[in-house]
């Protein structure tokens, strides 16, 4: 196991973390584990530990956390939420982890890719012509459609459209 | 009864027959289902995880849509179901919260307000609609139809927003199935994810936890009925993507309460499910 050092540094980040809404009770996660015994994920997959995950952000290690694909591998299925006994609830620390990665320019690919399609679309995907001919087939009235300008007018006043570099 | 219709990106985009069954389903139990115009993405259940402000705001601009008809909104996935259900309790609540998005809604003339409420199918026709009246409703019952229910994550869960039936043991959706005559059977894993939003990401985890379900549900069931476009098409997908001979059905629940109300399976759209589901239409009691 990799040494964790604690320095200023990461009790900087530790400390942002905690003013992070959701993220506040990390502190009074005791390990007992039963995020991780009940996560569909970590039954799958070694490296993610939604425990450990918990314990590193305590010691604000931010390089570990933001490495590989770790914090994107949470499904957000809140069942570790439901089970923690302290309401530490480590989805919404991994929901904090993701923004202060993303704060950085780090973000999942996949993930990228539907964020940049609301202004574009509306929709996670193209809903045109096509789809709409299908939808006629079957009785079914055109998909709504999106106000453009109001989405992209949302998503550049938060900034979010720059940040994912499609504004 | 009337409601906002909102029916999601997955649905509109990949699943008619989902549509389809739930506009029919309504029409037969004389709901009425309004098209919300200029209605978008949810926001998606990512964007909170990515920008709070974004996330909410996205979802507060389709909540003022509904807010402007005087309706409730009508969901029939659950990620938009949790996405809205938590933008809709936080703006009500935190008036900091909501002072912040208010300002970025006025930019496009739209003002939250706090008016309306959302609800998945599920929930309307438990707590809007009533189980006494909807057995009332069922015309052609199933007769020795067993079927496992997957409730999927964001109907019930986080249980402290969604305040909807209970998180660990829930009954709303069986109890719904059970009006029709057909038999929910208990199985384990019931309240596992689905594993579908991490398909992007990483694919085989997602694959491995929807064949999990699909392996344990053959034990006990004929079929597996879903409330969400997302699940669906993950173990439609798991089985397609994986399996020599896809045979577990998997159906959208308006398809099985709509054939039990005596609509046709062409009605329901069943011919779009891609593994075999036209077994339902020959579960009918005499």
């Amino acid at each position: 196991m990799t040494e964790i050092i604690v320095n200023s540094e990461s009790r900087v980040f530790r400390d942002s973390l905690l003013k992070n809404h959701g993220a506040e009770r990390l502190m009074l996660c005791y390990q007992c584990g039963s995020c991780t015994n009940d996560c569909p994920v970590a039954r799958r997959i070694q490296e993610f530990r939604p425990r450990n995950i918990a314990r590193l952000a305590m010691y604000g290690q931010k390089e570990r956390l933001f490495s590989k694909d770790l914090l994107w591998l949470c499904a957000g299925c809140y069942t570790c939420y439901e089970r923690c006994p302290q309401q530490v609830h480590v989805s919404e620390i991994i929901s904090a982890l993701r923004q202060a990665a993303f704060l950085e320019g780090k973000i999942h690919v996949t993930i990228k890719n539907i964020v940049s399609s609301l202004p574009l679309h509306g929709y996670i995907m193209e809903i045109g012509e096509f789809e709409n001919e299908l939808r006629q087939d079957d009785g079914l009235p055109p998909a709504p459609e999106p106000s453009l300008s109001e989405i992209s007018t949302i998503m550049t006043r938060t900034g979010i459209l720059a940040r994912v570099g499609g504004g | 009864m009337k409601y906002a219709f909102f029916v999601g990106c997955t649905t509109l985009g990949r699943l008619p027959g989902y549509e389809k069954a739930t506009r029919k389903l309504c029409e037969r139990l004389g709901v009425e289902l309004i098209d919300m115009l200029g209605s978008s993405c949810c926001g998606t259940t990512y964007m909170e995880s990515l920008d709070e402000v974004t996330a909410l705001s996205l979802a507060a601009r389709n909540i003022c849509i509904a807010e402007e008809m005087g309706l409730n909104i009508l969901t029939i996935c659950n990620g938009c179901t949790e996405t809205l259900t938590k933008a809709n309790a936080t703006l009500k609540q935190d008036q900091k919260q909501l002072d912040e998005v208010n300002k970025i809604l006025k930019e496009i003339g739209r003002e939250f307000r706090g008016t309306i409420e959302v609800k998945h199918l599920i929930r309307a026709l438990k707590e809007d609609y009533g189980l006494d009246k909807l057995e009332k409703a069922v015309t052609n019952p199933y007769k020795n139809l067993r079927v496992a229910t997957h409730y999927g994550c964001h109907l019930l869960r986080p249980s402290d927003v969604m305040r909807f039936d209970d998180p660990n043991t829930p009954t709303s959706m069986d109890n719904i199935i059970e009006a029709t005559g057909a038999i929910s059977v208990p199985y384990p894993e019931k309240m596992e994810c689905c594993g579908g939003p991490i398909m992007g990401i990483r694919e085989d985890v997602t694959w491995s936890i929807g064949l999990d379900k699909i392996n344990t549900v053959k034990k006990h069931a004929e079929t597996l009925i879903t409330s969400c476009p997302f699940c669906y098409l993950t173990y439609e997908r798991a089985q397609l993507m994986k399996e020599n001979k896809p045979d577990l059905p998997i159906i959208h629940l308006p398809q099985l309460l709509g054939i039990s109300l005596g609509l046709s399976g062409e009605d329901v759209g069943l011919s779009h499910n891609k593994i075999d589901s036209e077994f339902l239409k020959t579960k009918q009691g005499a």
